[in-house]
């Protein structure tokens, strides 16, 4: 490659980086306002409100994209490391969706002796001095 | 794939045209998801089923301090996609300030993180063996914390490695951001576990 060719490429390439940095500046004060707004909203007069609930989990998962595809560079990088991440992802999201849906207070047996284990555990604990 | 075509690709990347480097991280990370992902759940599904745990978590937790943490997590994030950014573009005084910051914000987490443990310890009596919540909650973020000490080991030693005669920036740039990755990584854990685990209890 000539000298010439070579200058372009490093100049097209620190151009590209400068843009990433005013593009991860931006994010992260987007993410700052979204985490303070993560604070504001658990406190406003709705408890048990699907719409709060909902919305702590819109605004986590607004962040959680932004890390993943601008700071860990997945948007930059291969569509092969997406697919890695996502195949894991959407592995640890399925068993945690079908162990809350196993576990969940319809199919619990609450009279069971080991129901309160963890309540006594606690207050011997406490009893004790701990 | 012929001889000829193996010797033409470049000594870290296989014929996915990928790092094999970043790869492998990634698929650690991938596993990691699951790892952290049974965890989380295993907090959550005790902490339905066993509704009169015996401390009142809005009582002992301190959103104020956690909402801190998770805002410097995400500012050492900032400084990692920074400090990777000046290590391709071969700017290693850049890299080294903006690694300080990751570390310096890294270690302000963990401190964090200790202040809160001693204080549900000392004030409200939760033990990793008092009950299902201490247990699951101290497992669950100890070792989301001990992912953020190695990670933290992990750069301390890329800071030092960078003031070597044999540290090269444009050599070294993917082994940065292979390290970067995970600390991104630790970052994300953190973004569900306080959504999860702290704030969900406040609705």
């Amino acid at each position: 490659m000539s000298h010439t060719a070579d200058s372009t490429v490093d100049r097209e390439f620190l151009i590209a980086e400068q843009k990433k940095y005013f593009t991860f500046m931006n994010l992260a004060f987007l993410m700052t306002a979204l985490t303070g707004i993560e604070l504001v909203i658990i406190f406003l007069p709705f408890p048990g409100s699907i719409l709060i609930f909902g919305s702590l989990i819109f605004l986590s998962l607004i962040k959680f994209i932004g890390v993943i595809f601008w700071f860990m560079h997945l948007i930059y990088d291969g569509k092969l490391l997406t697919l890695i991440f996502l195949f894991g992802m959407v592995l640890a999201a399925g068993t945690s969706a079908a162990l809350l849906l196993i576990f969940s207070d319809d199919h619990v047996d609450k009279s069971l002796p080991f129901y309160e284990e963890g309540l006594i555990a606690h207050e011997e604990a406490a009893g004790s001095g701990h | 794939m012929s001889h000829a075509q193996d010797s033409s690709l470049p000594a870290d990347h296989i014929p996915t045209g990928l790092d094999s480097k970043k790869l492998i991280m990634w698929l650690f990370l991938a596993s990691d998801c699951m790892f952290f992902g049974t965890l989380i759940t295993t907090h959550l599904v005790y902490r339905k089923i066993y509704e009169n745990i015996g401390v009142d978590p809005i009582q002992i937790f301190d959103i104020e301090l956690t909402t801190a943490s998770s805002f410097i997590l995400l500012m050492s994030s900032l400084f990692m996609a920074l400090a990777v950014s000046a290590i391709h573009k071969g700017n290693v005084a850049s890299f080294r300030w903006n690694l300080i910051g990751v570390i310096i914000f890294g270690l302000l987490f963990l401190a964090g993180q200790v202040y809160e443990f001693h204080h549900f310890v000392t004030h409200s009596g939760l033990t990793l063996s008092s009950g299902t919540f201490g247990s699951t909650f101290y497992l669950m973020t100890g070792t989301h914390g001990v992912h953020v000490a190695m990670g933290i080991v992990w750069l301390i030693s890329w800071l030092i490695y960078s003031f070597t005669a044999r540290f090269n920036a444009h050599q070294h740039a993917v082994d940065v951001e292979t390290a970067g990755l995970y600390w991104h990584f630790v970052d994300i854990i953190w973004i569900v576990i306080f959504t999860a685990v702290y704030l969900i209890e406040y609705v």
